[in-house]
């Protein structure tokens, strides 16, 4: 290379720095910036719910805002694992709308004074916006030949699991596995807390959020996922599933609960708000929701989707008390307390 | 034993000490580079257009790319002002000092993200106080950028302040001597030595906030087309299972900091030091 003289040795990195920088910097120059900034909706998900509100209901709600002469409607969002979207909300993110896997979250933000006490029962179905049932994702052909929680119990399964401090996912998880033992067998709370144990002796991987633990499983690590059924089906429809799915008989129907943060909405905002949390139970959001594999909260939509398997005998969180009792109860008690200390290692 | 005589000793053959670094590099880093490009165009090179132009992907890359030159701008400033009274200056409390300033390399990330809201976020120590006056500067772009200036402060600082030390104090004195003001002495006689630090330590900043994940995951609240950077971008897509877009954007980080550390060793090597 022939020598360049000192002055110019700098040139063609200030001149690539100086086009990274425009590149960079083009959509906020003044001359490119089109029209103001719409109003925005900051809506924080669940992990799973990524591609359904971003592919689904924002740009259906956008159609219909603009129809009701609202004009145009952005929005921002983040998705994560349940607990660490709550522990965001807590934390003071700026979310209007929240979708929370499970309604203790919702309740961990009303001890926190991020939303008022049962603020979300107050909104239509109790809060409630769509459901989906726990299934277990085996590999194809279900080579060990696995049919309920009970089966995971056996030697040698290895299970991987999604973390319950941060993931809702897998609160649902840990109560499905209890409520198939405790409402299978006579045993009750004691057949309950020996499909937990024996589940979670077997549980070789923690996953931050369902979704990241369905990437884990996707990656071939394990041989069976214990998740939502909306996850398994939603990958299947899109041919991206390379696992069968096992419809336990007995398994819980999770529920999403709606928080509003009314302390993150301005004025201003508020009709526009309110007009899209109204949207999330219209017929319309809720076909959306079956059309990506959630099982609605009127039954009869459900219909539109052939993909949903059938459960012999589904539970749900009321039948333990509502969440209000189950967490301390199950989650806290039996699985933490109990099952957590029986099998870690001495 | 013979004496054997002293001959020039032969020019070693690169062949084999060449081999068995690359052979060590080659599972240790080469791999996993390719991997990422191989991920990357798996799609074809029109998929791999296509995933890089959607909006999420282009915000998250001019996003990661403005906070990168601001980082680099704000420490190339602090940074060097710090490395020169260090540098110039004897105080009680300079070596305290001097420790305290290089720690940011050596905290994890996620504690530099926690405690950052655990001061300036809505419930912090100081941000309760702002969050009335409508001043919020985490889940904003003020919260990474000031993430990232606290995680990148030392690079500047190592890059600068082996230069001025070694300055030697008498060419400042000399032109103390003919009237210099402190100022007109920094700006005519060490800035102009200073250049190659300046430099080198402004493209470490900027490749390392390029890619920082850890504090900015926690104080930017990971908001889509407001607060994603291009390493979240990535960790969000991959979670999803979405490979395609996560490694098209890492793909585009990585030959970014290729092209800065090849600019780099261009430069630090032609100074002929």
């Amino acid at each position: 290379m022939k020598p360049l003289h000192p002055r110019r040795r700098g040139l063609v990195p200030a001149i690539f720095l100086a086009a990274l920088l425009a590149y960079a910097a083009w959509p906020w120059l003044p001359f490119s910036r089109a029209e103001a900034t719409p109003p925005t909706i900051v809506f924080y998900g669940f992990s799973i719910l990524a591609e359904v509100f971003q592919d689904g209901v924002f740009p259906a709600f956008q159609k219909v805002w603009a129809q009701e002469g609202g004009g145009r409607v952005e929005f921002a969002s983040s998705f994560g694992g349940s607990g660490t979207v709550t522990n965001q909300l807590i934390m003071g993110v700026p979310a209007q709308v929240a979708l929370l896997s499970l309604e203790s979250d919702a309740d961990r933000l009303a001890d926190a004074g991020v939303i008022p006490h049962d603020s979300w029962k107050r909104l239509p179905n109790a809060g409630v916006v769509n459901l989906t049932p726990f299934v277990i994702l085996v590999r194809p052909g279900n080579p060990l030949g696995i049919r309920d929680f009970e089966d995971l119990t056996k030697p040698g399964v290895r299970i991987v699991h999604p973390d319950p401090l941060t993931s809702g996912g897998a609160n649902w998880a840990i109560v499905a596995e209890y409520g198939s033992g405790a409402r299978g067998a006579p045993g009750g709370e004691k057949a309950g807390e020996a499909v937990l144990a024996g589940v979670w002796r077997n549980v070789v991987a923690q996953a931050a959020s369902a979704r990241a633990a369905r990437t884990q499983f996707e990656n071939g690590f394990g041989d069976a996922l214990v998740t939502y059924e909306q996850e398994a089906i939603y990958d299947r429809g899109r041919g991206r599933l390379a696992a069968d799915i096992v419809y336990p008989p007995r398994t819980i129907l999770s529920e999403h609960t709606l928080a509003v943060v009314e302390r993150n909405i301005r004025p201003r905002d508020r009709a526009l708000v309110e007009r899209f949390v109204r949207f999330l139970w219209s017929d319309e959001a809720q076909r959306i929701f079956v059309a990506y594999g959630f099982r609605s909260v009127r039954s009869e939509l459900d219909r539109a989707n052939p993909a949903f398997g059938t459960i012999e005998a589904p539970f749900r969180i009321a039948d333990f008390g509502g969440w209000k009792r189950a967490r301390p109860d199950i989650v806290e008690r039996i699985w933490k307390d109990r099952v957590m200390k029986e099998i870690a290692p001495p | 034993m013979s004496a054997v005589p002293a001959a020039a000793p032969p020019r070693p053959r690169a062949t084999v000490p060449v081999g068995i670094v690359l052979l060590v590099l080659l599972p240790l880093i080469l791999m996993p580079l390719a991997a990422v490009f191989v991920f990357a165009f798996r799609g074809g090179a029109a998929e791999f257009v296509r995933v890089l132009s959607s909006r999420e992907a282009q915000f998250a890359l001019r996003f990661s790319l403005l906070i990168a030159f601001a980082t680099a701008a704000v420490n190339a400033v602090l940074g060097t002002y710090t490395a020169y009274v260090l540098s110039r200056y004897h105080f009680r409390g300079e070596r305290p000092l001097g420790i305290l300033v290089n720690l940011p390399v050596a905290i994890p990330t996620v504690v530099v993200g926690t405690s950052l809201l655990l001061l300036w976020g809505p419930i912090g120590l100081l941000g309760r106080f702002l969050e009335p006056l409508g001043i919020q500067p985490m889940f904003a772009p003020l919260g990474v950028l000031l993430a990232h200036l606290f995680v990148t402060f030392p690079y500047m600082l190592g890059a600068v302040k082996p230069v001025l030390d070694e300055i030697e104090g008498t060419y400042e004195e000399a032109a103390y001597t003919i009237g210099a003001s402190r100022w007109q002495a920094f700006r005519w006689v060490i800035l102009p030595a200073l250049r190659g630090g300046l430099f080198t330590g402004a493209l470490l900043t900027f490749a390392h906030s390029l890619g920082e994940f850890g504090a900015t995951v926690l104080v930017s609240g990971n908001l889509r087309l407001r607060t994603q950077t291009a390493p979240l971008y990535i960790f969000a897509q991959f979670e999803a299972g979405n490979v395609a877009a996560a490694n098209a954007v890492a793909a585009v980080l990585a030959a970014l900091s290729f092209l800065i550390f090849f600019f780099l060793l261009r430069y630090t090597t032609r100074r002929g030091r």
